[in-house]
């Protein structure tokens, strides 16, 4: 299909119109955190710049600690997630073993479910251990997902079986084969699922609210969630803390978006 | 699994000339060892964090638990109050409403969109990485940013009244609230849904599109009968993925309404939450989550089928 001149500039006009729609609450967001105590809430216009004095306000409170917090437990998260998902999405994929069904279908089932459905059971098991208000407990129960094991499974059944076999051949265990064959064919999978929980502890709100009461341990999120409470109508500065946590997922997409894309095609097109 | 008990073990496996068979089997005991080794962490962290939390939650289901204190056993209670709590009713109306209206349009808008951006060029991926930024940056800080936009003197505040459409509270006007969550929400997903589309379209064969331009066929007619079906799977997947998040999409209702006004805003996830943190009506919660997590179970299931999906083609 070749679509005529006239198609392609009126779609390209007006999805650029879009994107620059699009685009306003974030630009909103840039200039009033650039602007100083008499706002314009509006933000259309730069109200001078002040944005290194807001940042400077923002971290003079606890944000530095947030965000060593927030650093923890999304590298923390992704490393281990990444780490557990190897192993055993090549197992599940190339490996016949005992139990190996029922822990596909254990990962199938909760392939769906997102923490707020099982924040109470996760919750309640934790209280028992004991860890709340520790790093294990927030750390932890986010540590495994069904959604890794899922991935790298799915991407490990591509893997050509004659490189594995070549190294059978040389008399290596199934665990080095793992380690020295599979492995390095998995790392464009175990990048997009490092990116994808990194951003997803990054941005996770919910679990740490459960599990940390102590303010030491809070994340940026749970800082941004309850700066309204505590600067009341700030704005500048919330929205400098907003810019602040953007930061980091903007510049890792902007460096590895490939990765992202493979990781939420994922499955959605035929190959 | 009765081969690998059957076949023999120690040193005579090791025997250079030994049968076919016995070889086999040493070999898929090797294998099975290995497996059994490499998915054991991830096996023992869903049993801690999944199944053992689950079961311990149907349990709770049945008693009166409040964090504190004991659990006492209330049979069928907790789920009889689900039958007739008219603020469960509330949610699930709310939820409905909020899933539905934010997922059409997203998934619409976004499949539009995908047609034109999914052809190769520079000018095209700068668009969709545009459309993209929203969907990367953290909930809570695009919560930050609609908050500040839907206040009073905010953009959405005076772009109205400058239109000559008088103040509204945006947020806090029990009529509005809903419809300015959805508005976020669209904002923030339509670039991750654009995304999936445009991987779907460019999987397709260029040369049956190019068969459809040649007969002369319209635009109109080439997508619905040529580019829809096609796509199906990937529609498929995109509503599958955006109905199972918007159904426990918790954020945006905590960050921007916290539920109200007058619980207008008071989605499933939440409620959950408000019943189980804030009332510390453990018992009554796990009843309710029980329910939502069967449900989610069979989307879950629903999901793993359209991931595999294909073979019924």
């Amino acid at each position: 299909m070749t679509p005529s001149r006239t198609y392609r500039i009126v779609t390209t006009a007006a999805l650029t119109l879009l994107v620059l729609v699009m685009l306003i609450p974030v630009y909103v967001m840039v200039s009033i955190a650039a602007a100083g105590d008499d706002t314009d809430l509006r933000g259309i216009t730069f109200n001078g710049f002040h944005l290194a004095g807001n940042v400077a306000d923002v971290f003079g409170g606890s944000f530095g600690r947030f965000l060593a917090n927030s650093l923890i437990l999304s590298f923390s998260v992704a490393f281990i997630d990444v780490a557990l998902s190897a192993a055993a999405g090549y197992a599940l994929a190339r490996l016949r073993f005992p139990g190996r069904r029922l822990l596909f279908g254990t990962v199938i089932g909760t392939l769906a479910l997102a923490p707020p459905m099982i924040m109470i059971p996760m919750y309640v098991i934790v209280r028992s251990l004991g860890w709340i208000d520790t790093y294990q407990g927030m750390i932890a129960p986010m540590a495994v997902s069904a959604l890794g094991v899922f991935l790298v499974r799915q991407f490990a059944l591509g893997i050509p079986g004659e490189l594995l076999d070549a190294a059978r051949v040389d008399g290596a265990g199934e665990l080095r084969v793992f380690r020295t064959v599979a492995f390095p064919l998995l790392r464009p999978a175990l990048l997009t699922l490092f990116l994808l929980q990194f951003l997803a502890q990054w941005d996770n709100l919910l679990w740490p609210l459960l599990v940390a009461n102590d303010r030491d341990l809070w994340t940026l999120p749970i800082g941004l969630a309850t700066f309204q409470t505590e600067h009341g109508t700030n704005y500048h500065l919330m929205m400098t803390a907003a810019l602040i946590i953007s930061v980091p997922p903007l510049l890792l997409l902007a460096m590895l978006q490939r990765y992202y894309v493979a990781g939420l095609t994922l499955g959605g097109v035929k190959k | 699994m009765s081969l690998v008990r059957a076949a023999p073990a120690g040193p005579a496996a090791r025997v250079a000339k030994r049968p076919e068979g016995q070889r086999r089997s040493a070999r898929r005991r090797r294998t099975a060892g290995a497996g059994i080794t490499l998915s054991l962490p991830v096996a023992a962290f869903f049993v801690v964090f999944w199944v053992l939390p689950f079961c311990n939650t149907v349990y709770l289901s049945f008693t009166d638990y409040a964090l504190a204190g004991d659990a006492n056993w209330v049979g069928l209670e907790n789920y009889r109050r689900l039958l007739d709590d008219p603020q469960l009713h509330n949610s699930i109306k709310v939820t409905a409403i909020y899933t539905v209206c934010s997922v059409v349009p997203t998934v619409a808008l976004a499949l539009l969109a995908a047609l034109p951006l999914a052809r190769p060029g520079k000018v095209n991926g700068l668009l969709r990485a545009g459309l993209l930024v929203p969907a990367v940056m953290p909930f809570v800080a695009t919560s930050i940013i609609w908050v500040i936009i839907y206040a009073d003197g905010g953009l959405a505040d005076t772009t109205l009244d400058g239109l000559g459409g008088g103040h509204i509270s945006w947020l806090g006007d029990e009529r509005y609230a809903m419809w300015s969550l959805i508005v976020m929400v669209v904002w923030k997903h339509l670039g991750l849904f654009v995304l999936i589309f445009t991987a779907g379209i460019q999987g397709l064969d260029r040369d049956v599109f190019e068969a459809a331009a040649l007969d002369g066929a319209k635009a109109v007619r080439t997508f619905f009968s040529i580019t829809l079906p096609l796509l199906r799977r990937t529609l498929l997947f995109v509503l599958v993925i955006a109905v199972t998040g918007a159904m426990q999409s918790f954020i945006p209702a905590y960050l921007l309404t916290q539920g109200g006004p007058a619980n207008a805003t008071e989605v499933l996830p939440l409620y959950l939450y408000n019943n189980a943190f804030g009332f510390q009506k453990m018992g009554y919660a796990s009843a309710l989550a029980v329910v939502l997590l069967l449900v989610m179970l069979i989307l879950s299931a629903a999901q793993f089928r359209v991931l595999r999906g294909g073979e019924d083609e």
